[in-house]
């Protein structure tokens, strides 16, 4: 099978967010960058994929030189070679003209029989690349997939589990197809040291988006990005000897809270 | 193109209109409608829908659309997807609108991509310039920063809103019903639903819910997380969980609440055994007001709450829960 693993490189949003001094981007000095926890769990799928029914993993990601060192984290965890979408920060480049251009690419590459990406990315949080490259490569997708049941490669076919409101639903769709990873579908390996000197030999090929033409692709601009503030009363209620509540305190303290939640949040 | 906008009816899996779909008809005719000058209009896609036109014309909608065809009788993909786009084609609506769902989720931004429509998703608020652009405002990066999006010169603008971010307010209408008449064949249909497992639930659900209480890892067990159903049920609240205590086998997925699983923005969330990490955060974090049970008193979650019990819950929560209980029998 060729298996194909849409990835991208993130801002660890763990950490501190400040916005930039023009206002509408994020300040991004200083600041780790990671693959987006998502696309591990959809790298995993994939070299699961791999590791059952045979064939290759070619990782494709697009981004600034940087993201080279998270497709060697891929490459590193297993997958075979990777295609670069380099990409050195078009000004104004939405979530439309970004699924236009990975997919147009993806479409050069050709003969693949699967497509794994994660859900969203955990920065830009746009939510929809994901099944806007699977519209534009004309196959069927199935997102926020909670379990692959079967990839069935001669019955060209994959079955997939994804949780619904107060349910699941399980999907049967035709091979090939795209299926967007949530997190815990699966548990992502760590890249080994013998991996990752493996990785730095498998063939990596670059394209540059300046070569793309990008006129009329975008739909969307971000014109400002705020900060949300919000302020929160911190009363915490502790025990007298030690920080629990112990003994007769429990008694007070639930008579307590909810005093608070009565007469001062009113939400009760 | 037409100055109509367009609200998507959001089912579920009963059948039933879904409340964001009432939040989206009262917000956009509010924000977007009037300063257009175009008609507020409801989507129905599904099968045996069209009764629901009155529904939707309660909350302000002065046409609605239907398309009708047994192969929408559950929600696919395909379906979906070709139904709202041959009526995108055939109508031209200035602004299209759906709740962001699961399934809101899944076929609105392939719409998007074939129509060759911008969209956004998850909008907490719409509005129009003054030029008459769509703009909106989302959550982005974990839940730390709000976004605000206009779109350019391209029609139709599309977007999806969170549950819960909206009043719904009624405006009744009755509206003209029109037949949508999109042509769809079972070879159109390329992913097959083969199963759906729902179990009824006498909750409200937690994307709608005025109050949400959540149970963490520290609940232990399965059998433990009847502590949490317990105290949902004496304050009418809907029940949730962290991703460590679904991964944990202790409830159902649908109950993740975070980044991943709902967002949810209730009056009053109630954080049992849950450490607080970002991306619990970036999917409660916008509460009115967070408590949290907890027996560590360095736990992360007691810098961003309003209140707080240092405590463990198998001590703090049996008489909290009675204390409620007798609160809603006096009143
Ligand atoms: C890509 C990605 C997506 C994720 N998405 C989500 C998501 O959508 N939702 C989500 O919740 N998480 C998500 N996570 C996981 C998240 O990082 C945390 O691991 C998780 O939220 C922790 O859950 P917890 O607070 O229940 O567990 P813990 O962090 O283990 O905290 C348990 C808490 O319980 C307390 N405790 C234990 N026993 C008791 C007791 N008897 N009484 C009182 N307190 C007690 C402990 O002091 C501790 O603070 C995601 C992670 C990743 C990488």
């Amino acid at each position: 099978m060729k298996i194909l693993v849409i990835i991208s490189q993130t801002q660890d949003t763990e950490a501190k967010i400040k916005v930039s001094a023009a206002g509408n981007s994020i300040d991004t000095e200083g600041m780790k960058w990671i693959m987006n926890p998502y696309d591990e769990f959809a790298v995993e799928e994939a070299i699961q994929t791999k590791e059952k029914h045979g064939g290759e993993v070619v990782v494709v990601s697009m981004g600034p030189a940087r993201v080279v060192e998270t497709i060697r984290q891929a490459l590193a965890m297993g997958a075979d070679s990777a295609l670069h979408i380099l990409d050195e920060g078009s000004p104004d480049m939405d979530s439309f003209a970004m699924g236009k251009i990975i997919a147009g690419e993806i479409r050069k590459l050709g003969g693949f029989d699967i497509v794994f990406t994660g859900m969203k990315i955990i920065d830009e949080e746009s939510g929809q690349v994901g099944v806007q490259i699977a519209e534009e490569l004309g196959i069927p997708h199935v997102s926020l997939v909670s379990k692959v049941i079967e990839i069935n490669p001669t019955a060209n076919k994959a079955v997939c589990q994804k949780e619904i409101d107060g349910g699941h639903m399980v999907v049967e769709v035709p091979l090939p197809c795209l299926i967007t990873c949530p997190d815990a579908m699966n548990d992502p390996r760590y890249a080994s040291l013998p991996g990752i000197m493996k990785a730095k030999k498998k063939p990596l090929t670059e394209v540059k988006v300046s070569d793309i033409n990008l006129d009329g692709l975008t739909r969307v601009k971000t014109v400002e990005i705020k900060v949300p503030q919000i302020e929160r009363r911190l009363r915490i209620i502790k025990g007298q000897d030690g920080p629990m509540v112990k003994g007769a305190e429990v008694e007070k303290a639930a008579e307590e809270l909810i005093k608070l939640l009565r007469e001062e949040a009113k939400v009760i | 193109m037409s100055n109509e906008v367009w609200v998507v009816a959001d089912l579920k899996i009963d059948g039933s209109v879904r409340q964001v779909t009432f939040e989206a008809l009262s917000e956009a005719r509010k924000k977007i409608a009037g300063k257009l000058g175009g008609e507020l209009c409801g989507v129905l896609i599904g099968s045996g829908v069209s009764g629901h036109a009155a529904e939707l014309g309660k909350y302000g909608a002065g046409k609605v659309y239907v398309v009708d065809n047994e192969l929408l009788k559950n929600f696919n993909t395909e379906g979906y997807t070709i139904a709202l786009s041959e009526l995108i084609k055939k109508y031209s609506p200035a602004v299209v609108i759906a709740g962001n769902t699961v399934f809101g989720q899944d076929y609105f931004p392939a719409v998007a991509a074939r129509v060759g429509a911008g969209v956004t998703m998850d909008a907490i608020e719409i509005d129009l310039t003054d030029d008459k652009k769509l703009r909106i405002k989302r959550f982005s990066h974990s839940s730390k920063a709000i976004p605000t999006q206009v779109f350019l010169d391209h029609h139709p603008m599309m977007t999806t809103v969170r549950p819960n971010s909206f009043k719904a307010a009624e405006d009744p209408k009755t509206p003209e019903v029109v037949d949508g008449a999109v042509t769809i064949n079972p070879g159109d249909i390329k992913s097959k639903v083969i199963e759906i497992k729902t179990k009824g639930s006498d909750r409200p659900e937690l994307t709608e819910a005025e109050r949400v209480v959540s149970g963490g890892r520290g609940l232990g067990s399965e059998e433990n997380f009847k502590y949490i159903y317990q105290l949902a049920d004496m304050l009418g609240a809907a029940a949730g969980a962290t991703r460590a205590a679904v991964d944990a086998g202790y409830c159902p997925y649908d109950m993740q609440v975070g980044q991943t699983g709902k967002a949810v923005s209730p009056s009053l969330y109630i954080a049992i055994a849950i450490s607080g990490s970002v991306q619990h955060f970036a999917g409660m974090g916008s509460s009115k007001v967070i408590v949290a049970i907890n027996k560590d008193p360095e736990a992360p979650i007691f810098q961003k709450c309003d209140y707080g019990i240092v405590g463990d819950l198998f001590d703090v929560l049996p008489p909290f829960t009675e204390k409620v209980r007798a609160l809603v029998s006096q009143s």
